[in-house]
């Protein structure tokens, strides 16, 4: 179905269509990397936690912040826009 | 400048299929069909592969995000809190010392009833105790008679058994060493902690 309605498309509409469809993959992707990093993140601050070595906690808690902040920022503000600004019709 | 611009009806009709695609179950086209063996092992609805779209999906990636990072400061902020007390070091008799053979170790519980510590009578007939958690992630270390030496199985540390250091293995600092001293003849009584490798406020 999806195919068809692809197929139905002008070029115009399937490029929009197709570029809404990239920022969804790159938030997608962006938050798996940013996903990853956290992981790697915790289990440092684990590892540090159990060997108690405190002064290295804050700064991995920092980091850890700091990828949810940005994870935020994708998850709230980076998506494609609702409307294409467009200049002046040319025929 | 090439540019070319959309008119209105363009605009609104791609947005349009946009949000009839974000309304369908997914957007998806070619959902593979389940052909291979493994597949038909574990019968795994290859229909159900379409039900998460990108944007629950999103959702559960910022949700996952939003955990870890709690997890990683609730984590860290529990055990810097709990290191900041300082346990009370009441002396304590340590049962079943006076009759340790050199070259073997028995397990005691000290500074509190939940602190495994271990003590070792080695060769040369001398008392050493530590704590029994790894200073890498807490696996009890056990003595190794053969090497005269502790040994973490988790992850293949080592520690000498006299000094408590970091012999070989991932350990970043020595174990902490129990304090322990020699009453009346043969008793051994476990009086204080000092913590491997000089410890850090919390």
């Amino acid at each position: 179905m999806n195919q068809l309605r692809e197929r139905d498309k002008q070029p115009d509409e399937r490029h929009l269509t197709r570029g809404r469809a990239a920022i969804w993959q790159a938030r997608l992707v962006l938050l798996v990397m940013i996903n990853i990093a956290q992981l790697w993140i915790l289990s440092a601050t684990i590892e540090a936690a159990l060997a108690a070595h405190y002064k290295q906690l804050v700064p991995l808690i920092v980091a850890s912040g700091v990828c949810w902040v940005i994870a935020l920022t994708i998850f709230l503000w980076w998506k494609p826009s609702e409307r294409q600004s467009r200049g002046p019709e040319r025929h | 400048m090439n540019s070319k611009y959309l008119s209105d009806k363009t605009v609104e009709s791609v947005l349009a299929a946009d949000r009839d695609v974000s309304n369908e179950i997914s957007d998806e086209g070619n959902v593979l069909v389940a052909t291979a063996p493994y597949q038909a092992e574990f019968p795994y609805e290859r229909d159900d592969e379409a039900q998460v779209t990108r944007r629950e999906f999103c959702n559960f990636l910022f949700l996952t995000s939003s955990a870890l990072f709690l997890g990683s400061a609730g984590f860290a902020g529990k055990l810097a809190y709990n290191a900041s007390f300082e346990p009370d070091f009441t002396p304590l008799k340590i049962a079943g010392a006076d009759s340790l053979a050199p070259g073997t170790a028995l397990n005691f519980h000290y500074p509190e009833e939940k602190d495994s510590a271990i003590l070792i009578r080695a060769a040369d007939g001398k008392y050493y105790a530590f704590d029994q958690k790894c200073t890498h992630l807490t696996c009890p270390v056990y003595y190794a008679k053969d090497q005269d030496q502790l040994e973490c199985p988790c992850h293949e540390g080592g520690f000498d058994v006299h000094t408590g250091n970091v012999l070989y293995g991932p350990p970043p600092r020595p174990l902490d060493q129990i304090q322990i001293e020699v009453r009346q003849g043969d008793e051994i009584w476990a009086i204080g902690k000092i913590t491997g490798g000089g410890h850090e406020s919390a």
